[in-house]
């Protein structure tokens, strides 16, 4: 399937060039979907930002403290309601999170299934291999699965129903410095030019390379694209520093405030921290 | 090398926070003590910056790509603190809204590649430039090998955090975070670093050094002298005749080899590396070596026309290994890398488990790494016939091993495509 549907994958060989413009443009349609989820009108979506990330990380504690699978089961019902309840598309959600996991979670859990000691499942012998999981190493793999599962997906709902201005404004919350806030959302806002900048140059050498190259020119021109990048920062910063000082930019920095904690925003929090809690009590108890 | 959460305990990834969230504030009150009001833009654009080299996809010797990090490039030129800042800024930005590691995990994220790998950069990088002029190539072998270190560190802090979790947080013989110990977190991380992510990283940013000193001088001298406030040597590019630099790797080998052979042996130089070298029959050994040599003039000229082209580097310098891999059978006992696992036992005092189930695998087929025919493995069959049979046995382990690699990644790249369609997750 893949050999049909990229024609430079034809010869077994999918392009660096074409990997990074994936990546690129993957990257940009991401954060427009973003925003556009989070600024739709659902239940997350109405709370807070600070009482938000209050629930958010409670929750992810809670998630990686507890170490039962049947609490971690509960929890990943729990979130896929919050979803629900933000509109969320469910299929979507649910493929983003549970898509990328097995790349990582799969290469590094799998082997441990057989190598951990302890008791064993069943023992089948394949020749000089024996294909025998034990079961501690079969619960600890699920259980790291599970928990793996529960924190993405409470990571991707954050940033789903948050704009990133907001996320940042709740950081003040939680008494990140102003600086490094500013930094952040001035960053964000870079990233998307430099990236546009980066596929540009990646798509005109696409454009106009037509033989095959040898490794060595292909990674003297990376580098001499991120030298380029660096050339190109040092100027922008330049030009941005400037901008900011025509308008006044004396290097302390002020925002305003809008947000006001209402009841249902305290209640929000209050019952993230009720579920948390009773995740952690209970999964002490259950095995 | 981005850790999701769930792989750290909390207090674990917390915990970091407290070796982090001090170096920020550090990093902050040094580098606005430099930038004042230019602090804010300066940094946000190279936080940026930083973001956008992380996506690239560089092409890796052998055909297929790794991501690079930047982050002694970046060091290099702004200086270990700035470097901290950028750095730290893309990777909170790939964890927040990109879902490129874990939120808990930010801190440790941050430790590995945010704050270890620009500050072990940049140390090697100056330690190795010394005081020579900035246009020197010097300059460019500096910053390459000072990134393969940075990196490989860096990699290394990531094998211990991640191994230290079963010895902490264990229930009923079950591990509860990521269930390798150290034994085999360590070594994993390193190998795959080690022949991979660190030699790109230490590539690209040789190659950015010397494009900045050819196109943009001015950033490895003035500007990073105002952030990081190091004073630059100034003068003029000299160039070293290729046969000094490799008679000084020559006769720096042999020296660091006679002085590990000295330690090992004990002080006398008969019983270099804990071998007994009086045993060695050295006319059957120089027989071994004619044999070893014509097969290498052979075979390699053989091996550079017959492979393709893209992978003519790596699968010539892969049979030249085959071939050199019987001189382990000139020491007499234990040879390096080959050891059955008695010897390993006999040597370190235990036995990975991963080792000796695995062992079971590869013993079948090959016992003690020799074909199992009576011209080559028999109890008193010339060096030179084991020798032949060690590479033969060399040959096909490349062979199955490339099978191996081939079927492996031709399943990744079936998986990763299908799951790009979906949701398009970026590889960690």
């Amino acid at each position: 399937m893949s050999a049909v549907r990229d024609p430079a994958a034809q010869d077994g060989h999918v392009g660096w060039v074409e990997h990074t413009l994936a990546g690129i443009t993957g990257s940009i349609e991401r954060a427009v979907f973003t925003e556009e989820h989070a600024r739709s009108r659902g239940w997350l979506q109405r709370v807070d930002p600070r009482a938000k990330l209050g629930m958010f990380l409670i929750v992810i504690l809670a998630a990686s403290l507890s170490g039962s699978i049947v609490i971690e089961v509960g929890l990943y019902a729990v979130v896929l309601a919050a979803a629900v309840a933000s509109r969320v598309p469910t299929d979507f959600f649910v493929k983003r999170v549970w898509l990328g996991i097995p790349l990582f979670a799969g290469i590094v859990v799998i082997p441990a299934i057989f190598f951990v000691p302890g008791e064993r499942l069943f023992d089948l012998a394949l020749g000089p291999v024996h294909l025998a999981p034990s079961i501690p190493g079969l619960i600890g793999a699920v259980l790291l699965v599970a928990r793996v599962g529960v924190s993405v997906s409470l990571a991707v709902l954050l940033v789903l129903t948050t704009p990133w201005a907001d996320l940042l404004k709740s950081l003040q919350a939680i008494r990140v410095p102003q600086l490094f806030i500013l930094v952040l959302a001035m960053a964000y806002r870079y990233i998307f030019l430099f990236l546009h900048l980066a596929s540009g140059m990646f798509e005109a050498r696409k454009s106009r390379v037509v033989a095959r190259t040898s490794g060595g020119e292909q990674r003297r021109w990376i580098s001499g694209t991120m030298g380029n990048l660096l050339n190109r920062s040092f100027k922008m910063s330049n030009d941005v520093y400037a901008a900011m000082s025509a308008r006044g930019f004396t290097g302390s920095i002020r925002t305003f405030n809008t947000y006001r904690m209402r009841r249902a925003d305290w209640a929000a929090l209050g019952g993230a921290a009720a579920v948390s809690t009773v995740a952690v009590v209970a999964g002490r108890g259950v095995a | 090398m981005h850790i999701p959460d769930g792989y750290l305990s909390p207090i674990i990834s917390l915990g970091m926070g407290v070796a982090t969230v001090p170096t920020w504030a550090v990093a902050t009150r040094r580098v606005q003590r430099v930038l004042t009001t230019r602090t804010v833009p300066l940094l946000a654009v190279f936080a940026a910056m930083s973001f956008t080299v992380m996506m690239f996809n560089v092409p890796v010797p052998g055909g297929t790509t790794a991501h690079a990090v930047g982050g002694t490039l970046i060091a290099i030129v702004l200086g270990p603190w700035a470097a901290v800042i950028a750095v730290s800024v893309a990777l909170i930005i790939q964890a927040l809204f990109f879902g490129d590691g874990g939120v808990l995990a930010i801190f440790a994220n941050c430790l590995n590649m945010g704050i270890i790998l620009p500050f072990v950069g940049y140390v090697a990088y100056r330690l190795l430039a010394g005081r020579s002029p900035v246009l020197s190539t010097r300059r460019v072998w500096a910053a390459g090998i000072a990134a393969y270190v940075a990196i490989t560190v860096s990699a290394l802090a990531v094998g211990t955090e991640l191994g230290i979790q079963p010895m902490l947080f264990s229930e009923n013989g079950h591990a509860l975070y990521s269930p390798y110990g150290l034994a085999e977190a360590i070594p994993t991380m390193l190998a795959a670093h080690l022949f991979g992510a660190s030699i790109v990283e230490a590539l690209v940013t040789a190659f950015g050094v010397a494009y900045l000193q050819q196109r943009h001088p001015e950033y490895l001298t003035s500007l990073r002298g105002v952030v990081a406030g190091a004073d630059v040597p100034e003068g003029e590019t000299s160039r070293r005749p290729l046969w000094q630099t490799g008679g000084a790797l020559v006769v720096g080998s042999i020296i660091l080899l006679t002085i590990a052979g000295l330690v090992t042996g004990g002080g006398d130089i008969g019983k270099a590396f804990g071998a007994d070298w009086s045993q060695v029959d050295w006319p059957s050994v120089a027989t071994m070596l004619l044999v070893v040599a014509v097969i290498a003039l052979i075979l390699l000229p053989l091996a550079w026309f017959v492979l393709p082209r893209r992978m003519r580097g790596v699968g010539t310098a892969f049979v030249a290994a085959a071939i050199i891999a019987p001189l382990g059978l000139i020491a007499p006992g234990f040879a390096y890398g080959e050891g059955s696992t008695e010897d390993v036992q006999a040597a370190f005092g235990y036995i990975p488990q991963g080792l000796h189930d695995l062992s079971s695998v590869f013993s079948a087929p090959f016992a003690g790494y020799n074909l199992p025919l009576p011209f080559f493995s028999d109890a008193n069959a010339a060096l030179w016939q084991q020798a032949i049979g060690y590479e033969i046995a060399g040959f096909i382990g490349i062979l199955l091993l490339g099978v191996a690699m081939y079927a492996i990644t031709g399943l990744i790249r079936r998986a990763g495509g299908r799951a790009s369609d979906a949701a398009s997750p970026r590889p960690v």
